[in-house]
């Protein structure tokens, strides 16, 4: 029995640009996340060799460049393994350091506020904090991967309680990364290594998980991130099959897509100014005929599919952001 | 004269054949393999089972940059994780062996992942059929780009592969003439990757901008191929690279140049390859039994190698710690011995540069020539480096293998007290059967002497034993294989 699907995406745009030394781009982006005004930020970790584009970047959906913040470091406002970002409705933002074991907090002018955080598996201690969201009362949800679990803070870094253990039964965890509060409140947290999404309450109790390790539709591999609309559809960055899966609330699926980027602004003034690269470029097949079927070699040899698709999230009603870190940029998607 | 069975005991020789084939081993896996007898553990090395290598998932979920494998030290460091913690060290060694035997350097090819496909590629077909393997190597898209193979046209011939596969690759100087040659290279023309003129541009332009690097394809392209008569070798015909590959492997001099390389990496070192025109093999008679395996087995280099493992010359005493290891076998071998990388972490770019300042970078051979090899690796400043290296990295009580071995220890003697020639014998027992000269042994023994007591389940002892481990591993015996 097939069934009828309700929700497809038209990829619209693509946004971002290599950026190892910083400045306009992004280098190696983990995660993503839209300010209520409209502003994009997404958190580059960057990678060894050029640190330099460790830092949070600050961009909006017509690709205007706000500047950066942040950056690799040990002092107060910086980071090292950056993992996670999230804005409350004070236009506090949240970092996550996975190698730091702490969450530091900026302004809404990104000026840095304080950071809060020990490593340890007790409560209110950290061993890894990866995927942050703001729940419905306005509290901080930490995935705290390692130890396999989802804290609970309020805004100020206050211990609140934590819920999940470490296994595959239902409610436990392993190795959770990305989390996301459903406008109705639900939370959904991306069961990595269990390949599968786990819905709790706004208290943590569990409701139901979904998928299971594969590559058809509805399967998972190594699923990193979770975004839910105002209408109830659920988004899966799924990591490892190098797509975004799309479900209604039901978890009946909808739709697959995995990328169709073309030059974003950035990249196409880039190219422009490089004749070499451009003369080369007009002759250039993006889509040529490959001799592998391995999801990662398939994209790593396709520039406009997902490498590495990492964060979703939502923008406005009707339009979903894809967070590559392969490649360096976001695709914009919106329903049809 | 002696026997390989009357040279010490069989764990001994099982522990000669794990230097030679992987990278020493644990005591656990001298162990096991002592279990399974010479003749077991050779039947496992050819019939390796899951590598169960740190996952790949957890590698990059850590190191963003190991996800698109650009630069050196990630795609470096990649590498370096594959074979510390692989379960079959073999399919390492053998990966290890051809990149040095197809010196490809990502210095120009730029993009590591394509450097990367290259190993796997190794892992896939280095103990196979000769022929499938230098098939592979001239559809490899790094080899390509490496050799300027992609500007090898039908009216506008580029040599460069032509030459090297038969120079460097499958023959050696002196068993071919210029014509042969550019014979050989029109016979590869066509052969060169998909988006070829946006790819090239890339790689010379060396940026990820705008989107990073887009992987490369072998692609033939059939128009620009030269499917005109060639005599090559002798032979005429209307060659296409494959039959060129065809008429290289049966000819004579290739198993010889091919075992002699398999001699130098796996039995003991060989003189330096440019001398090898004019000076013959130091052992005639290993190199012939490799050779008849090669013929007699299509073309196989795992049957070269495994008649090689069987011979009494490779068992001979004169073949135990013959060989200088190279900085990927020191670097590797420690970091294996101590336990280390069971979780990702920023201690693999140390090793990796570590391996790099003792003269090899993985995926960066100095030339298309390689690495020489023996005495070649060895100046005061590597010697330093490898020494500083493997004491560090054994100079941890808490590393797992390092705990492992004091456990042994303790486990050995039960009483407390160890005295120190008892505690020298397991100490160099458990690195991996390790044999010095009396002088050292003694030089060793005497520093446990001034260490006094030491109990090796406590604290104190641990702390001891560690020494002298740092000791053994700094030792002129330990950098030998």
């Amino acid at each position: 029995m097939t069934t009828e699907t309700q929700k497809q995406l038209k990829y619209i745009d693509t946004n971002g640009f290599g950026a190892a030394q910083g400045g306009r781009g992004y280098h190696f982006p983990v995660d993503i996340a839209v300010r209520k005004d409209g502003l994009i930020y997404v958190l580059s970790r960057s990678g060894q060799g050029s640190l330099n584009g460790t830092g949070i970047s600050v961009t909006d959906i017509d690709h205007h460049w706000h500047g950066e913040f942040s950056g690799y470091g040990t002092a107060d406002g910086q980071m090292q393994w950056g993992t996670a970002i999230a804005i409350d409705s004070s236009d506090r933002l949240f970092l996550a350091d996975e190698k730091m074991q702490r969450i530091t907090i900026f302004d809404l002018d990104n000026n840095y506020v304080s950071h809060w955080g020990t490593a340890g598996s007790g409560p209110g201690e950290f061993d890894g904090p990866s995927g942050l969201s703001i729940d419905a009362d306005g509290n901080l949800l930490v995935v705290d991967h390692k130890n396999h679990r989802v804290q609970r803070y309020t805004a100020d870094g206050e211990y609140i309680d934590s819920f999940g253990s470490e296994g595959s039964a239902s409610g436990q965890f392993n190795y959770p990364w990305g989390i996301t509060t459903a406008p109705d409140g639900t939370i959904y947290v991306a069961d990595w290594r269990n390949d599968r999404i786990q819905r709790f309450t706004s208290d943590g109790v569990f409701i139901d998980a979904h998928g299971d390790s594969g590559e058809g539709d509805g399967q998972f591999s190594r699923p990193s991130s979770v975004a839910v609309d105002h209408d109830g559809f659920i988004y899966v960055a799924d990591w490892q099959n190098q797509r975004v899966q799309v479900f209604d609330k039901e978890w009946n699926f909808q739709t697959i897509v995995r990328g169709e980027a073309g030059l974003s602004p950035w990249a196409a003034e880039y190219i422009d100014a490089n004749k070499d690269e451009k003369i080369a470029r007009e002759v250039f097949n993006p889509y040529p005929k490959l001799d592998v079927d391995e999801l990662y070699e398939v994209s790593a040899r396709t520039e406009p599919y997902f490498w590495v698709p990492v964060s979703v999230t939502t923008y406005g009603d009707d339009r979903l952001l894809v967070l590559e870190t392969a490649r360096h940029r976001f695709q914009i998607f919106e329903t049809v | 004269m002696a026997t390989a069975t009357n040279i010490g005991t069989e764990l001994d020789l099982i522990a000669h054949l794990l230097r030679r084939t992987g990278f020493g081993a644990t005591p656990g896996e001298l162990e096991e393999a002592g279990a399974l007898g010479y003749e077991g553990t050779l039947d496992r090395l050819f019939n390796p089972g899951d590598a169960d290598a740190l996952p790949v998932d957890l590698i990059r979920r850590y190191h963003a940059d190991h996800n698109d494998l650009r630069i050196p030290p990630s795609s470096g460091s990649f590498w370096m994780y594959r074979l510390v913690t692989t379960k079959t060290p073999f399919e390492e060694k053998i990966a290890l062996f051809w990149h040095r035997v197809f010196a490809t350097g990502q210095t120009k090819v730029i993009q590591g992942k394509v450097m990367i496909s290259q190993i796997d590629m190794f892992r896939k077909y280095g103990l196979g059929s000769f022929r499938d393997l230098l098939i592979q190597l001239s559809k490899d898209p790094a080899m390509i780009l490496w050799l300027d193979n992609q500007d090898n046209h039908k009216d506008n011939i580029n040599e460069n592969y032509g030459r090297e596969i038969l120079e460097l690759f499958a023959m050696g100087v002196g068993n071919y003439t210029e014509d042969d040659v550019k014979e050989c290279a029109r016979a590869f023309t066509g052969w060169t990757i998909a988006n070829m003129p946006y790819m090239s541009t890339k790689m010379r332009n060396n940026t990820l901008r705008p989107y990073g690097y887009i992987a490369w394809q072998f692609e033939y392209d059939e128009s620009d191929h030269d499917d005109g008569e060639k005599t090559f070798l002798g032979e005429t015909g209307n060659f296409t690279g494959e039959d060129v590959i065809d008429i290289i492997c049966k000819n004579p001099a290739t198993p010889l140049f091919v075992a002699r390389h398999l001699y130098h990496h796996f039995v003991a070192d060989e003189l330096p390859v440019p001398q090898w025109p004019f000076e013959g093999p130091k052992d005639p008679e290993a190199i012939q039994l490799m050779v008849d395996a090669y013929f007699a087995n299509d073309y196989s280099i795992g049957a070269m190698l495994r008649a090689m493992f069987e011979s009494d010359i490779f068992k001979s005493e004169s073949k135990r710690f013959a060989r200088i290891k190279s900085p990927a076998e020191v670097v590797v071998g420690t970091l294996r011995l101590a336990g280390d990388f069971d979780w990702p972490t920023d201690d693999v770019y140390k090793a990796t540069a570590a391996c790099n300042y003792m003269g090899q970078q993985l995926l960066g051979p100095t030339s298309v020539e390689g690495w020489m090899g023996g005495d070649d690796w060895i100046s005061t400043g590597s010697m330093v480096q490898r020494i500083n290296f493997a004491s560090d990295t054994i100079g941890n009580p808490d590393k797992r293998g390092i705990k492992a071995i004091i456990g042994r220890i303790a486990d050995r003697h039960p009483s407390g007290n160890v005295d120190p020639e008892a505690l020298v014998e397991d100490c160099l027992d458990l690195v991996g059967r390790l044999r010095v000269e009396d002088g050292t042994q003694e030089g060793l023994v005497e520093f446990v002497r001034e260490q006094g007591d030491v109990d090796p389940a406590t604290e104190d002892g641990a702390g001891k034993i560690t020494s002298l481990l740092q000791l053994i591993v700094s030792t002129r015996e330990y950098q030998l294989a």
